[in-house]
């Protein structure tokens, strides 16, 4: 046995223990230590870099890691045995994960303005927002020797005569507790209770003394691949109270949906899915968001859910493999029956956790809940859906029909298989312009004023190659035509562009983009574009009918629909037609919360949507490769598109 | 009820390029009409076809394509006699011998071989790398520089090569450049997009947009050409207005039906015999499907593909 430490730049550090040959990322994942690796281990990604501080590692150089970083230490963790002892740095970029939980400052309007646009459109298409859930004022006799009643069934005939409810049902949670609170406030109560739809069947989640405040908390949460975000609001006037987010801990586990589930099905594998994503993001998130606004996490009473089939399937440690497998069949589209304590969410035990309906293997509640706000379904006008994420999602259609399609970006749009791609966090470049003449860029970088770019997320490659290609440095297939002081080639020949040198940068070496960099994200736009080609063309329909093109997704909010429009990843329409709707999954999650009507709508949005697998349409192929140039090979699809 | 002809004429038309010099020059494409479709319009030029040399030689061992090349030994010998193949153009110089992970011969070795042949044959010369990316990279200008005044056709020029490969040909010695790409229409069409931005006219380059023997997947390559020549012809496209070449020797032959000795599969009959339907099967599909000249290597097959030009023209 060997000993190994990770050290962090935060100056902490985590000690264990490996047989000799483990692998690094093995050890590290084991004790909780993330490492970021999109690639799942694989040394495709070269994302996984650790410096060696003491002792030594068995590790190949390989092609992620220049001989400059290899003598300075740098390792790929995914190809390094352990040897002996030894203590490595796990560099900011993983660290910058654990910290990444972020509880939103609710002062500003800005984080709400969103959630409280899809209050208003919901309502204003005639859903009522009223929920199941409620307050209840009851007062009982108070017991004698001549009444003899136990507290119970006091307390159930009592609510009964109130209410007119032919059963009513008391949890063991409740039973338990009653005895103190009844005598305590002369048998005077309020309790928090759910109201079947014939408002024939009572549950009563709680109760408190006569005079208490009481605030019904709802929980709603959006599970993404990547990021995990959440809201506490009070169920009864809708006001959010407290609001999260924070990577998916289940992202050391893999990028991708696909990775995950393999990951998932080794022995203990579904636990360690499960506890990722609850006990380590979800739980959290909910302490966090509670002690910032001094609720009490046993007063949330219900929970919605929105992610895609797979964070569904592994939120609830079911298997995984049947969704990846031919035929493809996830264990649920929706259930009713799961409750915080079957999968230890630190809430009201007995609340009901309800999940956004999925459509497919491919399509879940996240595109569900998010149609639910786009309120796609409530005009005559086609209006095109797109949630762009490791998963490209589309839906089209309006009131009277609806088609939906998945296609496969892969992680580019989140910074993965891109040398210097980032998540939108602090350092990374969001927005670009680079000069026709000097071919010098000028970029904003999201964090603090001088924070120095470590990177670039999906809004800023998006402005990045457009404007590469619109200033003629690189050409239609993403190859450097122009040479000068920012664009270098490897001995290989392959080009870069270099946004900004080791001096202007925020880390210890350039901030740059490269062909196969480029290559990567046209794939990805490639595929968006096509996906959206072969939806409208199986509908016979052309992208002139579109009114409006929705985009959500965590790409973020600094996108450029221009620059998208100009790499080809959006058709050529009219500017002024898309909307940026943010996280669209989380802000259908808070309404399916508030409305019952509004959940009842999400499912009949499920089942009313029409799924069109893309691998089954003989020319999708061909469309992709068409799409795969920037903009198109068909020039006459992006008119507005030209080089200068 | 009399049949009415209603000719399918477009008003487009596919590219007229030339290759070679003098009376023995020759025009491929300048058709506006599906191929043979001469009851539509007449076919501009005939489909042309070459006959493929390699700087290694005769290394088959096919007894009909040894007994035609009996007595000639040097590469330019070989090439006199091919230019002298009845149905012939032109003449085709495969470079194979400069694979790294073949004969790996060196560029000015290969040079040589070139000088050579251009110097021995009057007919029109193609010269085809070695299909190795990196030594072709370097190879090809060389050829073009070295080829100056022929008007030759230089293959290929690939996605991963066209700047280099097409600048030399196309821009700097005024050849014609074949460009590359593997049996798919996006495929092709971005690699002329790229090229023309290059500064390579449109009416310089030739296709080849890679084939596949009949029977393995041959599917694909129909399906291409027809869509190429209906996208050049009815949509007027004119990044795919350019003139298609088939290198078809090399598929033909290098299939099991074309190299399975008869000692190994008696019930196959004969290998000639089942090579040459290999080419010719080959040739005459890819024509029909949009082929503008195709490349054979016995001198059965040129003879059998010209035959059947000619009766269709």
């Amino acid at each position: 046995m060997f000993k190994v430490t990770f050290k962090f730049e935060s100056g902490e550090d985590v000690t264990t223990f490996a047989q000799e040959n483990e692998n690094l990322l093995e050890v590290a994942r084991k004790v909780n230590v993330a490492i970021d690796a999109p690639c799942g281990g694989n040394a495709s990604c070269g994302k996984c870099k650790v410096k060696i501080l003491e002792g030594n590692i068995d590790s190949p150089k390989t092609r992620h890691i220049s001989d400059e970083e290899y003598n300075g230490g740098w390792r790929l963790a995914c190809v390094s045995k352990v040897t002996g002892d030894v203590a490595v740095q796990v560099p900011d970029i993983a660290s910058a994960y654990r910290s990444r939980m972020k509880v939103a400052d609710l002062s500003s309007k800005e984080e709400i303005k969103i959630f409280e646009n899809a209050k208003n459109d919901i309502e204003a298409a005639g859903i009522a927002l009223t929920n199941s859930m409620g307050i209840l004022d009851i007062e009982m006799n108070v017991p004698t020797l001549d009444d003899t009643m136990p507290d119970n069934e006091r307390f159930i005939r009592a609510i009964k005569k109130k209410t007119g409810a032919a059963r009513v049902r008391l949890p063991f949670q409740v039973l338990n507790k009653i005895a103190r609170i009844f005598r305590e406030s002369a048998f005077q109560v309020r309790c928090v209770i759910r109201t079947s739809a014939n408002k024939d069947d009572i549950f009563v989640y709680d109760v408190y003394p006569k005079d208490a405040e009481v605030v019904i908390g709802g929980l709603a949460v959006d599970i993404g691949t990547t990021t995990v975000s959440a809201l506490l609001i009070n169920m009864e006037t809708g006001k959010i109270i407290g609001k999260a987010s924070a990577g998916n801990g289940q992202i050391r586990y893999g990028a991708d949906v696909i990775n995950r589930i393999i990951e998932s099905m080794k022995p203990e594998g579904s636990k360690k899915l499960q506890d990722a994503v609850i006990k380590e993001t979800i739980n959290p998130m909910i302490e966090q968001m509670c002690r910032a606004s001094g609720f009490n996490p046993d007063h949330i009473y219900r929970m919605c859910v929105a992610g895609n089939t797979t964070m569904n399937h592994l939120l609830t440690g079911m298997e995984g493999d049947p969704i990846r497998m031919e035929p493809y069949i996830p264990t649920f589209y929706k259930t009713n029956s799961l409750f915080a304590s079957d999968i230890g969410i630190r809430i009201n035990r007995d609340a009901h956790i309800i999940i956004a309906p999925n459509i497919g293997s491919y399509v879940g509640g996240d595109i569900t809940a998010g149609v639910l706000v786009s309120m796609l379904w409530n005009r005559p006008e086609f209006s095109l859906f797109i949630d762009l994420g490791t998963n490209g999602e589309l839906v089209f259609g309006n009131s009277d029909f609806m088609m939906s399609c998945a296609c496969s970006a892969g992680p580019a749009f989140e910074g993965g298989d891109i040398s210097c791609g980032m998540r939108a966090t602090d350092g990374a470049i969001e927005a670009c312009t680079i000069d026709k003449e000097t071919m010098e860029p000028s970029y904003r970088v999201i964090g603090e004023e001088g924070q120095k770019p470590i990177g670039l997320c999906g809004s800023g490659i998006i402005d990045v190659i457009a404007e590469l290609f619109r200033t003629g440095i690189i050409n239609p297939k993403g190859k450097f035509i122009r040479e000068g002081k920012r664009i270098r080639h490897d001995r290989y020949g392959m080009g870069s562009y270099v946004l900004a040198f080791e001096e202007e940068a925020g880390s210890v070496k350039d901030v740059e983009i490269n062909e196969v960099d480029i290559d990567n994200f046209i794939r990805a736009k490639g595929a968006i574009f096509s996906a959206i080609r072969t939806m409208l063309a199986s509908l016979d329909f052309d992208v002139e009918m579109i009114d409006d093109v929705y985009v959500a997704g965590g790409i973020g909010s600094g996108i450029n629909m221009r620059n998208a429009v100009r790499i080809g990843m959006f058709p050529d329409i009219p500017l002024e037609k898309f909307h940026y709707i943010g996280n669209s999954s989380l802000s259908g999650a808070y309404t399916m919360l508030l409305s019952r009507e509004a959940e009842r709508k999400c499912y009949d949005l499920a089942s009313n949507m029409t799924y069109l697998e893309l691998s089954a349409v003989p020319t999708y192929m061909d469309e992709f490769v068409a799409c795969c140039f920037i903009p198109h090979t068909d020039t006459s699809l992006f008119p507005s598109c030209t080089q200068e | 009820m009399p049949f009415n002809q209603k000719p399918q004429k477009f008003n487009a038309s596919i590219n007229t390029v030339e290759i070679g010099c003098g009376d023995k020059a020759i025009k491929l494409g300048g058709e506006c009409t599906f191929p043979f479709y001469t009851f539509d319009a007449p076919m501009e030029n005939a489909p042309k076809i070459g006959v493929e040399v390699s700087d290694l030689g005769i290394a088959s061992n096919i007894p009909g394509i040894q007994k035609f090349y009996e007595g000639a030994s040097t590469i330019g010998e070989i090439a006199k006699k091919a230019e002298t193949m009845e149905g012939a153009d032109f003449v085709c110089l495969r470079l194979e011998g400069g694979d790294p992970n073949g004969v790996n011969k060196s560029i000015d070795e290969l040079i040589e071989v070139v000088k050579e042949v251009a110097e021995a044959v009057t007919c029109p010369l193609v010269v085809e790398g070695c299909k190795n990316v990196e030594k072709d990279t370097e190879l090809l200008p060389k050829v073009a520089e070295v080829l100056q005044g022929k008007n030759a056709l230089v293959m290929s020029a690939r996605e991963e090569n066209y700047k280099a490969v097409g600048a030399a040909a196309g821009l700097a010695y005024n050849q014609k450049v074949g460009a590359e790409s593997a049996v798919d229409i996006n495929l092709a069409k971005q690699l002329n997009v790229v090229m023309t931005q290059l500064g390579v006219k449109a009416q310089d380059i030739v296709m080849n947009v890679g084939s596949a023997a009949v029977g393995y997947g041959f599917e694909y390559v129909v399906s291409t050409m027809d869509r190429i020549k209906g996208a050049a012809l009815s949509q007027n496209d004119n990044m795919l207005q350019m003139p298609i070449i088939t290198a078809v020797a090399d598929e033909a032959w290098s299939v099991k039906e074309a190299m399975a000795t008869e000692e190994d599969m008696p019930e196959w009959g004969p290998l000639e015999e089942r090579g040459i339907s290999m080419e010719v099967q080959t040739a005459a599909a890819v024509l029909a499907s949009g082929s503008d000249a195709v490349i054979l290597k016995h001198p059965q097959s040129v003879a059998t593909i010209s035959k059947m030009i000619k009766e269709l023209m």
